[in-house]
């Protein structure tokens, strides 16, 4: 309660940031199992659920997410709205352009990178948002 | 738009943090509110009244350059 004052979070700042944590720690553990187990029995039947396993996390992330968003404060919400426009916006930009650099030659890229993409760009947008209010 | 929050709070002798609990916002959106860089929505706006005991009207002030808030 205490160190949550003194960071200046509400209360939904603080229990998206204690399920988030909880995401990706989980995110942590099953990425490197399933890859391990993978690459231990690449002709198994059961190798192409394993290696979404990973995703199960991930939108468990997204869910504590979607839930900070409904708990949040109205300017929090603002911002995140602005993030979000950004990212998406420039998340879809970036890879259509790179799309058509694909035709003429540029190297292909694995759609693996449209997330960390999308997720550094919300980053970067949250705190752009954000220093509009500070 | 202007606003009386920054004195009415120092008046209560309450902290930022204080007034964000009071008000179930974050304190960066009491901050924003207080230094006019954001406007509240109408229910914030009279949780806020109600909070200080004052009406709305006396709290806030319209921007000076908006006709139409401020009438003929």
């Amino acid at each position: 309660m205490n160190i949550r004052r003194e960071y200046g979070m509400n209360r939904a700042a603080w229990s998206y940031m204690r399920e988030f944590g909880a995401a990706m720690l989980g995110y942590c553990i099953v990425l490197p199992v399933s890859i391990v187990i993978i690459q231990a029995n690449p002709h198994a039947a059961w190798r192409v659920p394993l290696a979404l396993a990973p995703v199960i996390p991930a939108a468990l992330a997204l869910w504590a997410y979607v839930r900070f968003l409904n708990r949040m404060d109205e300017l929090q919400r603002r911002i995140q709205l602005e993030a979000l426009a950004l990212a998406s916006g420039s998340t879809a930009l970036l890879t259509f352009s790179y799309g058509f650099l694909e035709n003429v030659g540029f190297p292909h890229l694995s759609l693996i990178w449209v997330l960390p993409l999308m997720v550094a760009l919300w980053g970067l947008g949250s705190a752009l948002a954000g220093r509009k209010y500070r | 738009m202007k606003n009386r929050l920054r004195v009415l709070r120092a008046e209560r002798d309450w902290s930022q943090a204080d007034l964000a609990d009071r008000l179930g916002v974050s304190r960066q959106t009491v901050n924003a509110l207080e230094t006019g860089k954001y406007d509240p929505s109408l229910p914030l706006a009279f949780r806020i009244a109600r909070l200080f005991g004052q009406s709305i009207e006396e709290i806030f002030e319209p921007d000076p350059a908006d006709p139409i808030a401020h009438g003929p």
